[in-house]
């Protein structure tokens, strides 16, 4: 219910909007990418999922964290501006609830936007590589995977936009984040689990089961980290006002 | 009001954001692997660079193609912002203020904190020069006038792109739209610049003066001479009409009520 009413307040924001042209913008690169370089794929030995998401999925990525920060921004925007967040407070809906609301509602529309890309870049495979065969099974995987490894970035996210009243403190922090994050070492583990970095792996890149395992367990425990950072912060809200 | 008048007053506005944290913390964050991995500079790998100029280069990229771009982003929404809460342009209408110069003040104020920002990276730049050249024993640290030169020339690539923002954030009233938009582009400028119409996308103009003096200083890399036949007057045209266009929409659903 509350999850719709939060629907409702983002409809004449753009959110909709910026979703699907942002989504539609990322699952756009693996077709370009491969009708222009199209012999350079197919003649690489080896499984081409893994293929054409190591040649696509760093720049899809890149915008997907793009447009989760911008989303994220504006999802708590709506509650800022006029004051809206002092209305909510008078209303029989405590902070917290809010927050979840907006996260499902966020983490569905990620989930539809991560299940089209992945999609898209099957239906690559198809077209263009002779030996794809198609296994809904593997594709799920990669999907929920690449799902669990931008938990802890949008939980992060959200939690950025709740506290910061203003929408460019939001998004720098954001965008800084983001900046930060990309000049780790991209070879060590350790610096792919931080949020903002962890959405660059591929469920192909990790290699064993007891390393997908890892990273799976530090990608939750870090959601749940960032939850009970935000649900606390409700608590102590008074140092923080 | 005049022109000298409404930038004292929208310096004013600034007081309190706290942009100039925001403005600082990537600057900083930007050196500190520098200078970490500073020893990496001495590894040429077959290009022939020297190892200050080296230091500088690799420093300044994630600078002229990510974070420019991204601090104008942030810088246009917060201009806008000043006005947008509270009823703010309402405000302004009802004072003795022309829309187009307040729209222009706005805009200068934009180049303003770019141009701030510019500075601090200047100065991170040296103090992180000196710290690696501390370290490693050997001096990184290149003569003022070309580190100048440089930043400064990748300062004026960036007044297009920043135009075209500021236009965007004027005509699409919903934030969420001008910042993506403005976010976005700054991810297909690596393959842009090397590309033929590299001129008809402001956001890889800092971007490519950066490879150019990268050219320059180590031959083979990319070009060595900016080609200013096609770029500079796509740069006036550019944000001459951007500059125009955001004039004409300055407050203008406002103005309707």
């Amino acid at each position: 219910m509350i999850v719709l009413l939060e629907a409702k307040k983002l409809r004449h924001t753009g959110y909709f909007p910026a979703f699907l042209g942002g989504t539609a913008l990322a699952a756009a690169i693996p077709p370009i990418h491969m009708s222009v370089r199209s012999d350079t794929f197919t003649a690489q030995p080896g499984d081409p999922f893994r293929i054409l998401t190591d040649a696509n999925w760093q720049l899809m990525t890149m915008l997907n964290l793009f447009l989760v920060i911008c989303c994220t921004c504006m999802m708590y925007y709506t509650e800022f501006a006029d004051n809206g967040a002092q209305k909510m407070e008078t209303l029989p809906v405590t902070e917290s609830r809010l927050f979840c609301a907006k996260l499902l509602l966020f983490l569905s529309c990620i989930a539809v936007m991560l299940l089209l890309e992945t999609i898209v870049l099957a239906l690559c495979g198809k077209y263009w590589f002779a030996d794809y065969e198609m296994r809904l099974s593997a594709l799920l995987k990669t999907c929920g995977f690449s799902f669990a490894a931008a938990l802890p970035t949008v939980i992060l996210m959200l939690l950025f936009a709740s506290v910061c009243k203003n929408m460019w403190v939001s998004l720098g922090i954001g965008v800084l984040f983001m900046f930060t994050c990309s000049m780790f070492p991209k070879d060590s583990l350790f610096f792919s689990l931080c949020p903002f970095n962890s959405p660059y792996l591929t469920f192909a890149e990790l290699a064993d089961a007891e390393t997908q395992r890892r990273f799976l367990s530090a990608c939750a425990a870090e959601s749940v980290l960032f939850l009970a950072v935000k649900l606390l912060m409700i608590k102590l809200r008074r140092c923080f006002s | 009001m005049n022109f000298l008048c409404l930038i004292g007053a929208e310096r004013k506005k600034l007081r309190r954001t706290h942009i100039f944290l925001l403005l600082l913390l990537p600057v900083v964050f930007l050196w500190i692997p520098g200078i970490i991995h500073a020893d990496i500079n001495f590894d040429r790998r077959g290009i022939p660079i020297t190892p200050e100029k080296n230091f500088f280069i690799q420093g300044f990229m994630g600078m002229a193609w990510f974070m420019i771009p991204a601090s104008l982003v942030i810088c246009t929404i917060l201009l806008i912002q000043t006005e947008r809460s509270q009823r703010g342009m309402l405000k302004m209408l009802s004072l003795p203020v022309n829309m187009a110069v307040l729209n222009l003040t706005k805009f200068t104020m934009l180049l303003c904190l770019l141009a701030v920002q510019m500075v601090l990276s200047v100065g991170a730049y040296y103090l992180s020069a000196l710290a690696a050249s501390k370290l490693q024993h050997y001096n990184l640290l290149l003569e003022p006038l070309y580190v100048i030169r440089t930043t400064a020339q990748i300062y004026a690539g960036a007044v297009p792109v920043a135009a075209v923002f500021w236009m965007l954030a004027v005509w699409i009233r919903t934030p969420v739209l001008s910042a993506g938009i403005g976010l976005i582009s700054i991810v297909p400028s690596v393959l842009i610049i090397q590309s033929k119409f590299f001129y008809l996308f402001p956001a890889s103009y800092p971007f490519y003066l950066l490879m150019v003096a990268y050219g320059k200083a180590a031959k083979g890399i990319f070009h060595t001479t900016v080609k200013w036949l096609p770029l500079l007057p796509a740069t006036i045209l550019i944000t001459l009409a951007a500059l125009a266009l955001s004039c004409l929409r300055f407050g203008a659903s406002d103005r309707k009520g």
